[in-house]
């Protein structure tokens, strides 16, 4: 995909690509109407890690049943409730099974690549890190990378408005793949239903004093997935989430 | 002057009641401050010039500036009250639905039933049949 053979090397640790040794691994993938994508990233997906929960947010297409077929857990909201009660839903179902180690956090539409994963997973597994986050900004700017200009200038100005992102060494405050472990899939605890959850979700790193790190990740923005992106007035319903926040329980 | 005081007096108060919502003691705030407010109005409904007494006391110059003031003030406690009762219902109600999908989880093995497979009731206009 690009010719960066360097990061590559990252996949020699622990687990591998070997479906067998990725069993203590748990794919989390939110899904909202995602039917004409799902089955063909969850597939691709379930060659490197058989265990996938799949959590339809209450879909008005064909998801649910693409997801079964695809051979991954199925998890159906009665009603959408939004992604960060997606993940939420997953990690509760990933974390209740039995050999359940590592938790990663992954994309319904295929903007997420496995080698991406594989690397991340492999620093959770033999550094001192309890979550590593996927970033877009980790490195110089190569010719191959795809993130829109307009997407950057927003992404950047985020993570300099919070000073919480900063003081965690976080270049991507909204990078949607995360791989962690036992200690911090027990203690997520999401209570923003909608798309505020990824701020939320620093947060939380921040309260509960979890070590974080970054791996630069390629994000592929296929036609598909620019359709369905954030837009960008959608910062405003985040900040004013993060003041909400602080008054809801527990 | 005295208005600056007034409106940080307001929104001291509406921050107050925020932090404190839960509390028993607020909610009791709450409607003491409610049943005050009604009180009041009646009575600057009956006595307008006495209300412009208070407000001339207060250096404000017309009465119905001072329950502009106050409506104002009321109007924008109930709406961020308002917003904050909704997200915690939302989070109530997700905790909710969560434990029903969590229930009837499919397994890769599990057979399919068709009819719980089919669409969810598209929930952008859910009074739509």
């Amino acid at each position: 995909m690009n010719g960066d053979s360097e990061r590559d090397t990252g996949l020699g640790g622990a687990g591998g690509d070997d479906p067998v040794r990725n069993r203590d691994v748990w794919l989390i993938v939110p899904c909202y109407n995602e039917g004409t994508v799902i089955e063909e990233v969850l597939s691709a997906a379930r060659g490197t890690f058989p265990n996938i929960v799949a959590v339809d947010d209450g879909s008005a297409d064909g998801s649910a049943a693409a997801i079964h077929r695809s051979g991954a857990h199925l998890v159906r909201h009665p009603v959408n409730l939004g992604q960060g009660a997606a993940i939420q839903t997953g990690v509760e179902y990933a974390r209740a099974q039995p050999g359940a180690r590592y938790f990663v956090t992954f994309d319904a539409d295929g903007q997420h690549q496995v080698k991406d994963v594989l690397a991340m997973l492999a620093r959770v597994r033999s550094e001192p890190v309890d979550i590593v986050v996927g970033t877009r900004f980790g490195r110089p700017r190569e010719a191959g990378d795809q993130v829109p200009l307009i997407k950057r200038i927003v992404l950047r100005t985020v993570v300099l408005l919070s000073p919480r992102t900063r003081r965690l060494g976080l270049t991507d405050a909204h990078n949607g793949l995360r791989v962690f472990n036992r200690r911090v899939a027990d203690e997520l605890n999401l209570r923003m239903n909608g798309m505020s959850h990824a701020s939320e979700f620093v947060e939380l790193m921040d309260t509960h004093g979890w070590r974080v790190a970054e791996q630069p990740v390629d994000i592929l923005y296929t036609e598909y997935s620019m359709s369905k992106g954030q837009s960008l007035l959608n910062g405003i319903n985040i900040l004013s989430d993060g003041f909400v926040g602080k008054r809801l329980p527990r | 002057m005295i208005k600056a005081l007034l409106l940080l007096a307001g929104a001291a108060l509406v921050a107050f009641f925020l932090a404190n919502r839960r509390k028993a003691r607020a909610k009791a705030g709450v409607k003491i401050g409610f049943v005050l407010f009604v009180v009041f109005m009646v009575y600057a409904v009956i006595r307008p010039d006495d209300l412009t007494v208070v407000a001339n006391s207060l250096g404000v110059q017309r009465g119905t500036d001072l329950v502009l003031y106050a409506l104002v003030m009321g109007f924008a406690f109930v709406t961020v009250s308002t917003y904050v009762r909704f997200r915690e219902q939302e989070l109530r109600y997700a905790r909710l639905a969560r434990t029903i999908a969590l229930q009837h989880a499919l397994r890769p093995e599990d057979e399919a039933d068709d009819r719980a497979m089919g669409p969810a009731p598209d929930d952008d206009d859910p009074l739509r049949r």
